[in-house]
């Protein structure tokens, strides 16, 4: 997932401003009234790229110039956090690797569009067996070949008649076979592209720790540095897609569960992982088919709370603080969330009955959220001003709640209405 | 016998659905009156969908019960069904963006009311639909879009519309997950739709 290795390094002195926004929104994510009302983004894609004039496709491949621009949008509106790192991939890995489940501008798409999700049915129907039998075997052999054009080379080398791997244990056996393996000419390609893959990352990584340490000194902390999905999203975004697992729903129902349990523990054990190296406990969790209209509240009970629920009481009990992003409407779903422990989830809301959401949710989990998008793209300054302060009149009460714009700041957002939820948040938001 | 094939497909049997079906078949049954049947099943379908009991899994679910007996039946058909339908639509999702989901609904559920839809797909450049526009003649466009560039892919595409002199009597509704009353009047549409019902409704009152 993310690959942001937030070492600070052993001179990192939080300064007061790092300290006040830390704490500010700490208080709000954990229930109690901060200083005021923190405005801070989830998501950010290509604003701070396009309001520099940066077109979508020179930010995904020069990640220096997104990460001054990030910079900049950072200290000029005066956020809460910095510019959240993980949803905006740098183009060059996904390039190298032939990714085929994201299309981007310069992979596929023109130059101004953002990067989309392309799925399809990566993992058939009738190959849930062998992958709940052999998850480790399929991975490799059979999804990465279908997901990655440059590690399409391995499916050929997995159908070759293959000796076991232990028998490449002596000084004969293992200089010979494995010679033999890597020595074909689409296996030296794809050697070559992997290199390619240790260099752009290595560049790639070293910007992010930079970008980390910088806007830490500048005061700006980073509110996660995992990003996981509930594994019923994970298989239905990545692997089965939307149709195959609605299918599966009806068709396969015990070995779609089957996946989905089997799934569990790895969405929880990467964020524990990442979270112990970065030292930042915030775990952002983009969430699609458990919404309203995607499937019915039977569906919901049986195929996604479930992996949902135990995704965060995991990252709970590691001592972590889920972030779901609850895209779509919510609203009918918000009964299950009272089942969760107060003050230990915090919610992103794409659309919900606001009202709804804080009688039920108000003593559970900070409210973050949810100017319309239509708003920061379309609206005035002054009605983007008036809906945070119908939002702060809403769940400002405990102090429960964080300022953002519906699935963080939109791409086409204009910079005075950005401007002005952060202006709100000064003028009506202090406690 | 054509009631239990309608429940066995509205209640998504699939199993029990296409047993059925090449059953009548190997009978030597009317293909025209099974694909009737399914018809009629997949109006069940769509009130279900519309009163809340049936969501998107299911409709992919009737979709792909209907594709089988479509499999199954069109080698027998002699002739070509010709329906009579209410008034035509145009669906798609604007240039840009590549979101199918709520077209799909969209479209599943105007074809199961009896609307004529033609529906161009996603990325649909603001070209395409012009021409198409004049080809079709529709009473309705239907424009679909996720992602906030389509709300300026929507305004270009309603003013080349109108440049094109094709806006006159032509309705225009727009939806999509960000999609609300302050985009339909940044894009000039005739309304905008909260999800698939509302666009079934918003035909019902344009058309009939």
């Amino acid at each position: 997932m993310s690959e942001s290795t937030q070492k600070t390094g052993p001179c990192f002195i939080p300064s007061p401003e790092f300290l006040a926004r830390k704490k500010r929104l700490d208080d709000a994510m954990n229930l109690r009234k901060p200083d005021r009302v923190p405005v801070a983004p989830l998501i950010v894609h290509y604003y701070p790229t396009r309001i520099r004039g940066i077109s979508n496709r020179e930010a995904m491949y020069h990640t220096e110039k997104m990460i001054e621009a990030w910079k900049e949008v950072t200290i000029r509106h005066n956020w809460d956090v910095a510019v959240p790192l993980g949803s905006l991939r740098p183009a060059r890995p996904l390039e190298i690797l032939g990714m085929k489940q994201f299309k981007w501008p310069g992979g596929g798409l023109p130059d101004d569009q953002p990067f989309q999700w392309v799925e399809g049915e990566y993992v058939k129907q009738d190959e849930y067996d062998e992958l709940l039998a052999d998850p480790e075997g399929f991975a490799v052999k059979k999804l990465w070949p279908r997901i990655s054009t440059t590690l399409g080379p391995i499916s050929g080398l997995a159908q070759m008649p293959a000796p076991p791997l232990l028998y490449l244990s002596n000084a004969y056996t293992l200089p010979a076979l494995l010679g033999e393996m890597v020595s074909s000419p689409p296996m030296v390609e794809l050697l070559r592209k992997a290199l390619e893959l240790a260099e752009a990352h290595s560049k790639e990584k070293m910007l992010i720790i930079q970008y980390i340490q910088d806007m830490m000194n500048l005061g700006f902390p980073l509110p996660f540095a995992a990003v996981t999905f509930p594994s019923f999203d994970w298989i239905s975004d990545a692997l089965r897609g939307m149709r195959g697992t609605m299918l599966d729903m009806y068709q396969v129902p015990d070995k779609l569960l089957a996946l989905i349990e089997m799934f569990t523990p790895l969405t929880i054990g990467g964020c524990v992982m990442m979270a112990e190296q970065t030292q930042n406990k915030g775990v952002f969790i983009p969430m699609h088919r458990g919404a309203g209209g995607f499937m019915s509240d039977k569906q919901f009970a049986k195929f996604y709370w479930p992996c949902f629920k135990s995704l965060l009481l995991g990252l709970i009990n590691a001592g972590l603080t889920p972030i779901p992003l609850f895209e779509g409407d919510y609203t009918p779903r918000l009964e299950y969330l009272t089942e969760l422990p107060p003050g230990r989830v915090v919610g992103h809301f794409d659309h919900v009955d606001r009202k709804k959401a804080k009688k039920l949710l108000g003593d559970v989990m900070c409210f973050w959220g949810n100017v319309p998008a239509s708003l920061m793209c379309s609206g005035a300054p002054q009605q983007v001003k008036d809906d945070v302060k119908e939002l702060i009149d809403i769940f400002g009460d405990n102090g429960g709640l964080i300022i953002d714009s519906t699935m963080g700041i939109p791409d086409e957002s204009r910079l005075e209405n950005v401007q002005a939820l952060t202006d709100a948040v000064h003028e009506y938001g202090v406690y | 016998m054509g009631d239990k094939l309608i429940h066995l497909i509205a209640d998504l049997k699939e199993n029990e659905a296409l047993a059925m079906v090449n059953e009548k078949i190997d009978e030597g049954a009317d293909p025209v009156s099974l694909l009737d049947d399914t018809r009629r099943a997949m109006e069940i379908v769509g009130k279900r969908f519309e009163s809340g009991d049936y969501f998107l899994p299911d409709l992919i679910m009737a979709g792909a019960i209907i594709e089988e007996i479509s499999k199954i039946v069109k080698p027998h058909l002699l002739k070509r069904r010709t329906e009579t339908k209410k008034g035509k639509v145009i669906i798609g999702t604007v240039a840009g963006d590549i979101h199918d989901i709520g077209k799909d609904i969209v479209v599943f559920m105007l074809d199961v009311n009896g609307y004529d839809v033609v529906d161009l797909g996603i990325d649909v450049p603001i070209d395409t639909f012009v021409s198409k526009l004049k080809e079709v003649k529709p009473q309705v466009v239907g424009l679909s879009g996720f992602l906030t560039l389509a709300f300026d892919s929507m305004k270009n595409t309603v003013e080349a519309i109108e440049k094109a002199g094709l806006r006159q009597g032509l309705k225009v509704m727009i939806g999509g997950g960000q999609i609300d009353e302050e985009v339909q009047r940044y894009v000039n549409a005739d309304a905008y739709g909260k999800d698939a019902v509302a666009a079934v409704n918003l035909c019902r009152q344009w058309i009939g």
